[in-house]
């Protein structure tokens, strides 16, 4: 537990406002500002890319250029200039480190900062943790032990170098390249990532973790991360972000795809914690990010949790593709918006297979001038015999200048089908405040025990290691929003 | 009446519950059925009612004499088999009233009889609500919603005495109930008790034998009866248990 | 006319310019041709548009469906189904036009109006003009502008204050058709402060005809309308109807719309809560067999404060039929005290059969108690074998499930015999039959 005790100082420790500002003073070398075909090429031979990899970026980028910035979500964005920003990023040290020694102090004290275990002294903590910082994946920890496994976790450039069976067999398999614009400018432009393979029938003996951050100033970051559980195996996954406080936007446009075979289970939990913005709408990042899972065998399973606290604008759907007979897919989520914030976030759980089951539990969170959107769907393909769906959307409103939307849309093909969508919107009572208070609790802390109850059934289906945090996390994001 | 021989069923699925059950019921006969829970009771009353998800996969069910295994549900149930269910199943938005008078007209064309116009329906149904003590509104209600369980249990039994079944199967009737509800419950199956027709109680515990008397005990174990005999039997269990039969209670 | 003419429009445009131009007020010819020139640039909707996305336009878009001209004489007791029983203020269209020989509007108390738009707009000038607004010639809806530009006729209801109708206004639309032809009928409601009616509109017809039909609703502080409609229309007919209302201080609108006809329908309910308490539900059924496709779509706006909504809808849909249900309710920033809920539940019958369902939310006022559900599913097994096991053959089991299904929507109709009139419709489709 040393990792999150560590976290949970630092979370006391720090001042007001978003704890995680920083921003680490580290050479870097980046590729000049603006996308063409050649920037997809030095991104590639930058990072030693084989042939086919390079093609696949390009088809993507070609794509890209075809497609339009999606307008259909509820947010407003800015233009994005996308000839303004850096693709690539990647703090300068002249090979890959080697081993942890070689990691250059000053990232590992940005990683100390944040609160994660890079140090194998971590391995109390129980986690392995990949850190991508801006572009480029900088330490694996746990790496040799999980190998003993079988179990394969590493950087996405590695993988590429040491798996390349594994990559191009599912690189774009659920997310294909002209998926959407941010899946088609990922494809193309994508740094670095995770990549994890656990093999048949093994049940992962420690949590995989990934620490995502951006550190250079005007630079997107474009991880891509892909998990594969083999038949039979079972692996929990956490992913945490963070970003320094600028003026400016940033771009965070990542893919995550998992691909659960028969009877393998993967639970995807993220803590999304980038700089959102200062009270007034300055700054913060613009986080769009295409999620999807494919149990593609019989009995599969994935659940997304998800705990959305940070960012800007938030666009993001974690969905589950339910091929396998009696696979099930679920989707948990808390989304907070205060001051400027706007996040549209939700799921799609596409039923193709028979018996398969998806549980869609939502909780939005709005307060300052933020709008909270959930938008969702639930597909029943015309062979899904016997599928079932549960939906459960709650709202709530803090103070008169924010918005909450519910967006489901739901697509029954299939008679023997049933599918449940309820939800609610309200607010905290002013009887809820006062009786915490007249029990002696200021204001925000009754503001933050209320919101956590709110919370709950998602908060429980975190990780402990997340638990806490995501805990604190709501606390902090809601600050300002009472008295 | 009814007459099993070496009934084996099984769910759907493929898990076999029944095998190789024997039992004949004639007219005027009363009979229990007893066993602890997973031993294939409900199953045996499902397979008989016609419920969907069994099959057959052996054996014979002949019902005066036919086979019963080709008929549907509902022609069953006008050929008088009647069962009262566990769970006696909501269903909002039918109306109780005219539920049963659409179940009772449904079995008396089937006998070549008039059906009942809505004031002669409305008499007899007067007469057998007192006989279990059912309040006039419950008719008014969505079928069985709202019900306490007590109130299910004689909804059952009041349709059972509406639809004057030749055969009536009772799965677990007794259980829920309190004291005074089961005293009720017996009291209406005792005065349904005619040399024309045939029950066949399904239960857990022996409390309501005390109230109506079998005239022969089945003990049913992992799908097959592995005892019989009168209603003695009941005080035999009532005081080793099941435990005797190699399963657990 | 601007070179804003979208694909497809051209013979409505055509058709705009060779009508027989009759007498009309000044203010009239300019607003037709302003709503012919938004229809020309909207054109028609594609499913690209999120309104649309589920509605597949084709039997509109293959064949064109130029203006009905008079329609021919009809026997009385044509109109059989769906006259209603008792006395009424009855307006008959027919081809969406007045048919004076069937209807019989009977008298009116003092400060209450009943006619057709076009005697209205010869006589009532003033109340003519509350049937349009600046939906028509400025708005996103392609067939509102349509309408606006083509219609020849429709009803006019207006009560003054005060004024209280004690029996219902029957109103009929009869739509035939030898040739595609589409009927445009422009209608208003006009309620002034505390009156009270009850309206009720059937459409039904022969032929392949397409009713495209709009009232405007606008309630006065405290009236009360009550409104029922049933679509029946003919199973070559398409039938899109819009209803758009505003409603004052305390003012009530319920509505009803049970949908069994057409072969593509869609009902569209704009309902504006402008004043504070106002209260609007929104009920109805749609049952649908074949291949027919209906959507009901209702958009509530929550502008005043305190007001409610309540809306509950049923889809029932079977064979290779698709059920459409859209619902959006919106509080704005100053709504406070808002109250809605809205709850859609289907039925799908068969493997062909689809729904699709978005209820949607968007709130911007805190102080507010919102919420909706959505279901699909098909009948209860369990239910199902418990009506068999008492001896209810298979076929009537179902149609007791189905009916039992539908009708809490209809109980939503406090009036015993307008719930008896539906009920018997609701029996109709039950039984199977089609028309």
């Amino acid at each position: 537990m040393t990792g999150s005790a560590q976290t949970l100082d630092q979370l006391r420790a720090l001042g007001e406002g978003y704890k995680y500002g920083f921003v680490t003073d580290i050479e870097s070398e980046r590729a000049p500002p603006g996308l063409n075909e050649d920037v997809v090429r030095f991104i590639s031979a930058k990072k030693r890319e084989p042939q086919w990899l390079l093609d696949w970026r390009l088809e993507s980028y070609r794509h890209w250029q075809q497609m339009e910035n999606p307008n259909w979500a509820r947010l407003r964005i800015a233009p994005i200039d996308y000839q303004a920003a850096s693709y690539y990023s990647a703090p300068k040290s002249d090979s890959a480190p080697k081993s942890l020694d070689e990691v250059d102090p000053e990232l590992l004290r940005t990683y100390e900062k944040l609160g994660i275990p890079l140090r194998e002294r971590a391995a109390l903590a129980g986690v392995a943790v990949d850190a991508v910082f801006d572009s480029v994946s900088v330490a694996t920890t746990f790496k040799a032990k999980l190998g003993e496994l079988g179990v394969i976790f590493c950087s996405f450039g590695e993988a590429v170098r040491e798996h390349p069976e594994l990559i191009r067999k599912y690189l774009g398999s659920v997310v294909p390249q002209g998926d959407n614009f941010f899946a088609a400018l990922n494809s193309a432009v994508f740094s670095d990532g995770s990549f994890v393979y656990v093999p048949q029938g093994l049940r992962c003996p420690m949590e995989l973790s990934t620490y995502f951050r951006i550190n250079a100033a005007k630079t997107g970051q474009f991880e891509r991360t892909l998990i594969v559980a083999d038949k039979g195996s079972y692996v929990s996954y956490l992913e945490g972000c963070t970003a320094p406080q600028r003026d400016e936007n940033q771009l965070h446009a990542a893919v995550v795809e998992l691909i659960a075979l028969e009877d393998a289970e993967i639970k995807y939990s993220t803590v999304q914690n980038w700089y959102p913005g200062d009270a007034e709408g300055k700054g913060g990042i613009y986080n769009f990010v295409t999620k999807r899972g494919a149990c593609r065998g019989a009995r599969a399973k994935i659940s997304w949790t998800q705990v959305e606290t940070g960012s800007a604008i938030t666009w993001k759907y974690p969905s589950c593709i339910l091929e396998g007979d009696h696979s099930v897919g679920a989707f948990y989520s808390v989304a907070i918006t205060n001051n400027m914030q706007q996040a549209d976030t939700g799921t799609k759980m596409i039923h193709l297979g028979r018996n398969t089951s998806s549980t869609i539990l939502s909780k939005g969170i709005s307060a300052g001038r933020g709008q909270n959107t959930y938008r969702g769907l639930v597909r029943i393909q015309p062979k899904a015999e016997g599928a079932r769906n549960y939906t459960q959307c709650d709202s709530l409103l803090i103070g008169d200048k924010c918005g909450a939307h519910t967006v489901p849309y739901i697509e029954v093909r299939n008679p023997s089908a049933r599918v449940e969508h309820e939800a609610t919107t309200s607010k905290i009572s002013d009887d809820q405040m006062f009786y915490c208070q007249q029990r002696g609790l200021k204001p925000e802390d009754a503001l933050s025990l209320i919101v956590n109850g709110f919370c709950k059934e998602v908060l429980k289906e975190l990780p402990m290691e997340f638990a806490v945090e995501a805990q604190k996390l709501l606390a902090v994001s809601l600050e300002g929003s009472v008295g | 009446m009814l007459e099993i021989r070496n009934l084996h069923a099984q769910i759907a699925e493929g898990r076999k519950i029944l095998k190789g059950i024997d039992l004949a019921v004639g007219a005027g006969e009363v009979h229990a059925i007893m066993g602890p829970n997973g031993s294939g009771k409900s199953t045996l009353a499902g397979v008989l009612a016609g419920r969907p998800g069994y099959v057959v996969s052996e054996g014979s069910i002949l019902y005066e004499g036919r086979d019963l295994t080709p008929l549907t549900p509902d022609e069953r149930a006008r050929a008088g088999i009647f069962l009262a269910f566990q769970y006696p199943v909501e269903i909002p938005g039918v109306n109780n009233m005219y539920f049963l008078r659409a179940a009772l007209n449904a079995v008396r064309r089937e006998r070549g009889e008039a059906e009942l116009d809505a004031g002669q329906f409305l008499k007899s149904v007067r007469a057998k609500l007192k006989l279990l003590e059912i309040e006039d509104d419950l008719l008014k209600r969505g079928v069985n919603v709202g019900f306490s369980g007590g109130e299910k249990k004689r909804n059952e039994i009041f349709q059972m005495a509406m639809l004057e079944p030749k055969l009536a199967l009772l799965d677990e009737t007794d259980s829920g109930l309190d004291i005074d509800a089961l005293r009720l419950v017996a009291g209406g199956i005792n005065k349904l008790r005619s040399p024309e027709r045939a029950i066949v109680l399904i239960t857990h515990y022996q409390r309501l034998l005390d109230y109506v008397e079998p005239d022969r005990i089945h003990v049913l174990s992992d799908g097959r009866f592995v005892m019989s005999g009168d209603k003695s039997l009941a005080a035999e269990l009532e005081k080793h248990g099941y435990a005797t039969f190699g399963t657990a209670a | 006319m601007t070179n804003l003419v979208k694909p497809g429009t051209a013979p409505y445009l055509a058709a705009f310019r060779a009508r027989a131009v009759e007498a009309e007020p000044h203010w009239l010819s300019e607003q037709r041709d302003a709503a012919l020139a938004r229809f020309a640039a909207l054109g028609f909707p594609t499913r690209r548009e999120e309104a649309w996305r589920f509605t597949d336009l084709r039997p509109l878009e293959s064949a064109t469906f130029l203006p009905a001209e008079q329609g021919a004489a009809l026997a009385p007791e044509r109109l059989a189904p769906w006259r209603l029983d008792g006395p009424t203020h009855r307006l008959v269209l027919v081809a969406g036009r007045f048919a004076p020989e069937l209807s019989e509007i009977g008298p009116l108390p003092e400060g209450a109006w009943l006619a057709s738009t076009a005697r209205t707009l010869a006589e009532r000038p003033d109340l003519a003009r509350h049937a349009f607004d600046e939906t028509d010639t400025g708005g996103g809806q392609p067939f509102a502008a349509l309408n606006a530009a083509l219609f020849a006729d429709g009803f006019v209801l207006a009560l003054d204050e005060g004024v209280a109708l004690d029996r219902p206004v029957e109103i009929i639309h009869y739509g035939q058709a030898a040739a595609p032809a589409s009927l445009h009928t422009r209608s208003a409601v006009l309620l002034g402060a505390r009156s009270r009616a009850t309206l009720v509109e059937s459409f039904a017809g022969e032929g392949a005809y397409w009713t495209n039909a709009v009232a405007v609703v606008r309630l006065g502080p405290q009236s009360e309308l009550r409104h029922l409609r049933l679509q029946d229309e003919g199973a070559a007919a398409i039938h899109f109807a819009a209803i758009r209302a505003t409603l004052g201080r305390a003012a009530q609108y319920r509505s009803f719309t049970l949908t069994v006809g057409a072969r593509l329908s869609r009902s569209d309910a704009f309902v504006r809560l402008d004043g504070d308490t106002a209260q609007c539900s929104l009920d109805g059924a749609f049952l649908l067999r074949g291949d027919r496709e209906a959507t009901t779509a209702t958009f509530v706006d929550h502008v005043a404060p305190g007001c409610v909504t309540r809306e509950l809808f049923k889809g029932v849909v079977g064979d290779r039929a698709h059920g459409v249900f859209l619902g959006r309710i919106a509080v704005r920033p100053d709504a406070q005290k808002s109250d809605a809920h809205q709850l859609n539940r289907n039925l799908l019958l068969s493997p062909r059969a689809a729904v699709d369902t978005k209820p949607e939310l968007e709130i911007l006022a805190d102080d507010v108690k919102c919420s909706h559900g959505a279901t699909v599913g098909d009948l209860d097994e369990a239910a199902l074998f418990y009506l068999r096991a008492r001896g209810i053959p298979e076929e009537e089991a179902r149609r007791m499930l189905i009916e039992g299904f539908v009708v809490d929507a209809l109980e939503r109709i406090e009036d015993r015999a307008m719930r008896d009139h539906f009920a018997r419709h609701l029996g109709r489709w039950l039984a199977g039959e089609q028309r």
